[in-house]
């Protein structure tokens, strides 16, 4: 697109800078062999948040044969302004149009913005079914955490990302290059392809259906693996990182430094999806998160570094950690954000040190209301736990406390829902027993209660999502309860996106028709509340003879073929049937840094050697 | 101390908000080493004051800010470095030490003056003359949004100077220097709406501020009649 063209447009859309480029550190190639479009569905404040797309952006153009260039969904305005004036969705970097580009690869992080990929192939004319496109069309790829059931979204992917990107996405480069060289056609480059450890090929695969069941998937050439296996960065301490970060000129929804100090969490909560799929723990050492924060500050500019993961209070070092942040930028004004912390991590020091350079709210997440429920779900954190964290940070000054909690869990009774009430009355109580010279003024704990959403690869994979009436029911009833109480903010969400989500989750192939039905019916941008259309999904569903409640709210037999059985995450199913029957059984499972538990089957020796 | 800069914004940035500069002007200090003053409190921000603020789409030749520092720095050394690391579109220009005192910017501030790009059909270009002369004639009434809802203004005495030089059949150039003060400011777009009601609905404009004027002359320039 030339210039002239992009600033008659720019002039007439809400938020120009999503579609500018130019940002301090963008990589700006004038030509190269290959060309990726790392693309992101959904707009650019929440994809520029994402990590690992900033990860493979560096290490796709630290490449010399390739540039890597970021394309997002457009927010209406601007997709309206594309279709009207006849113009193809392009890219930030140099506004080449998407079509042109060799390798698309798209970041799947949420199941609600599948529309928002069916979106952004439609503005680039590129048919969305995979045996659609003839050879001209780019190469389509995905990877992110919903690929780990990528049925619902396989027919629109010549070839699925599952597991770590970091060591794959070379991996794929190299082998189209050398495809290319050798002037291959793409089912022959695809079949070299599947055998990339992390590499599923869906067009190598048939569903089968049985009584409108989905009843397996058939491998129909043996020179594909039987179990695409996930790829596991297994020296993650000598893995690329974000290189230098790029600095947006808007302010997007994580506006920091994100610090990675590991991936995989030791816990097993059994209703995370991330803490079964980005196993085993690998850690990241001090001094390099400590290189890369001097780095990445120098670079940026940034006031604020996150540490990132899924338990940071869980990092080896976390206190030597923080101390070292601290010192090191507390002068030049550069704050410390903690983000998931536990709360059974004991931190008061910390507290008391982030609290020196600048003041944040403090979430915990309890989860669930009674111990008996956190013991079904593997939440090892107790009632003192939280009491005495929250006292810690009320007597740090903090007034500000956020917990998060899901309704619905298997098992839940109304009793656990108004052990939700109870536990935040006693934060509330806590509060006022603190000295009035000590604690801070202004008490706000919000209480934010999520519907759950059973995941693939987790213990409660063949449970049940609450029906819709139901899920309201328990919604009010907390609504009742919460009712009147000060310095109690209550706060939930409608629960249709996540029977959605719940649908996509656990969903097989026959799903993308229904994504595409829905999508023509005018879905899109789906997580976004305004455009969330619940009925065109109802119809999109029915007109396929399928229903949401058929994936989501369906019990399902632990010797029912699942659609995601075929893809290996380490974790063995064997070990989430124990884990499941122990849940029902309210046996806790204790964390692995204590000793293993087994997850990975035989595969242990390889794929797990850090504890 | 504290030090006053002038700065440009360029047509490559023209879609940053003031917001999104002021953040990245702050950003770029951390990153040039440069030792800003920062205000106490539980949030310390750089202390900086930006003297007006530029509608998006808007490029510039006058963007002003002070700002204290905690050390003793040449002000052309910190216009060197925070040239070296600010994101291309934008450059300090100018830079010098200012007294310490309460004086600002914004207090002194008097008119802005603009460079307008105009281009449309031929037919209209070979009108705009005519049509600028009689808006300037009489009353220029425009809706404006106040706090009590929106109000019919006249913008009149808040364009000071207008003129227009016809470049070619289809482009035009508007000069206009509006008021810029603390009490009162008339934004160039209000006067571009009136004239294209006026004048011509389907014609583009490309916007720059050429010059900020003060009224003391002290360190933006002085406004003379």
């Amino acid at each position: 697109m030339n210039n002239h063209d992009l600033k008659k447009l720019l002039l007439k859309v809400e938020k120009p800078t999503r579609y500018m480029g130019g940002e301090l550190n963008s990589i700006v190639k004038n030509d190269a062999e290959y060309k990726f479009a790392l693309c992101f569905p959904d707009v650019y404040e929440i994809g520029m948040s994402h990590l690992g797309s900033r990860i493979l952006y560096n290490i796709l153009n630290k490449r010399e044969d390739t540039l890597c260039e970021r394309v997002f969904t457009p927010w209406s305005d601007m997709e309206n302004l594309l279709r009207e004036n006849n113009l193809p969705l392009f890219s930030l970097e140099s506004k080449r149009p998407l079509c042109d580009f060799d390798i698309i690869g798209f970041s799947l992080l949420y199941e609600l913005s599948y529309t928002n990929v069916l979106t952004m192939l439609d503005l680039s004319g590129i048919p969305f079914y995979a045996n659609e496109r003839t050879e001209n069309y780019p190469l389509i790829i995905c990877g992110g955490p919903c690929t780990c059931n990528p049925e619902p979204i396989a027919p629109f992917m010549d070839a699925v990302v599952i597991g770590d990107g970091e060591e794959v996405t070379p991996r794929i480069m190299d082998v189209y290059a050398e495809c290319k060289k050798k002037g291959l056609r793409k089912h022959d480059m695809l079949l070299e392809m599947a055998n990339i450890e992390g590499i599923y090929i869906p067009c190598f695969y048939e569903a089968e259906y049985k009584d409108n069941r989905f009843v397996a998937l058939n491998r129909i050439s043996d020179r594909v693996p039987e179990r695409p296996m996930r790829s596991v960065v297994k020296d993650l301490e000598h893995a690329e990182y974000v290189g230098k970060l790029l600095v947006p000129y808007m302010s997007i929804v994580h506006d920091r430094i994100a610090l990675e100090a590991f991936r995989g969490c030791t816990r097993g909560c059994r209703f995370c999806q991330a803490g079964f799929i980005y196993r085993p723990v690998r850690e990241r050492s001090v001094d390099t998160l400590l290189k890369y924060a001097d780095e990445l500050v120098d670079c940026t500019g940034y006031d604020e570094i996150s540490l990132f993961s899924l338990s940071t209070g869980d990092y080896s070092e976390i206190h030597t950690l923080v101390k070292n942040i601290v010192d090191r930028y507390s002068k030049q004004n550069v704050s410390i954000a903690l983000p998931s912390l536990r709360i059974d991590s004991s931190l008061k020091d910390d507290l008391e040190k982030i609290q020196s350079v600048r003041k944040a709210g403090l979430t915990l997440a309890p989860e669930a209301g009674t111990q008996r429920l956190r013991d079904v779900i593997n939440k090892g954190v107790t009632e003192d736990d939280l009491i005495r964290s929250v006292r810690d940070a009320f007597e740090s000054g903090w007034t500000s406390v956020k917990l998060y909690f899901m309704l619905g869990l298997p098992t839940e009774t109304d009793e656990d829902l108004l052990g939700i009430v109870d536990l935040a009355k006693k934060v509330v109580a806590e509060y006022y027993s603190v000295p009035k010279d000590v604690r801070g003024k202004g008490l706000r704990v919000t209480v934010s209660v999520s519907t759950f959403v059973p995941k693939p690869f987790t213990p409660f994979q063949w449970e049940p999502q609450l029906a819709l009436d139901e899920i309201r029911g328990r919604q009010k009833l907390l609504r009742d309860a919460f009712k009147g109480l000060r310095s109690i903010d209550f706060q939930y969400h409608d629960s249709e996106t996540s029977l959605l989500e719940a649908s996509f989750a656990r969903g097989d192939r026959r799903l993308a028709d229904v994504i595409v039905r829905a999508y023509k019916l005018g879905a899109k941008l789906d997580s976004w509340d305004e455009f969330f259309k619940f009925d065109v999904y109802r119809q999109a569903f029915a007109e396929d003879g399928l229903s949401m409640e058929m994936y989501a709210s369906r019990n399902r037999n632990v010797e029912e073929k699942l659609p995601w059985d075929h893809i290996d995450m380490l974790v063995t199913k064997e070990y989430l049937m124990k884990e499941r029957e122990k849940a029902l059984m309210e046996i806790t499972t204790k964390d692995c840094r204590k000793g293993c538990n087994g997850c990975f089957g035989n595969k242990y020796a390889d794929y797990c050697k850090v504890y | 101390m504290r030090i006053i800069a002038r700065f440009t914004k360029s047509d490559a940035v023209r879609f940053v908000s003031h917001l999104d500069i002021q953040r990245l002007i702050h950003r770029a200090f951390r990153r040039a080493g440069l030792p800003i003053a920062f205000s106490k409190g539980f949030n310390p921000h750089p202390l900086t004051s930006f003297a007006s603020a530029l509608s998006v789409g808007v490029t510039s030749d006058a963007e002003w800010f002070d700002v204290h520092i905690a050390e003793n720095i040449e002000p052309c050394e910190f216009a060197v470095k925070l040239n070296a690391v600010l994101p291309e579109g934008f450059r300090i220009e100018q830079a010098f030490k200012a007294s310490d005192d309460k004086y600002s910017l914004t207090a002194f501030m008097e008119a802005g003056e603009y460079r307008i790009d105009v281009s449309a059909d031929e037919a209209d270009i070979t009108r705009i003359q005519g049509c600028v002369s009689t808006l300037l004639d009489g009353p220029i009434i425009v809706q404006k949004k106040t706090k009590s809802g929106i109000k019919d203004v006249d913008i009149r005495p808040g364009v000071l100077k207008c003129n227009v030089d016809v470049i070619d059949d289809t482009h035009a150039v508007l000069n206009v220097t509006t008021s810029l003060t603390v009490s009162g400011s008339v934004n160039p777009d209000l006067f571009l709406g009136a004239l294209s009601k006026a004048w011509c609905k389907n014609a583009d404009y490309s916007i720059h501020r050429t010059c900020i004027y003060s009224k003391d002359g002290l360190y933006m320039p002085l406004y003379q009649q």
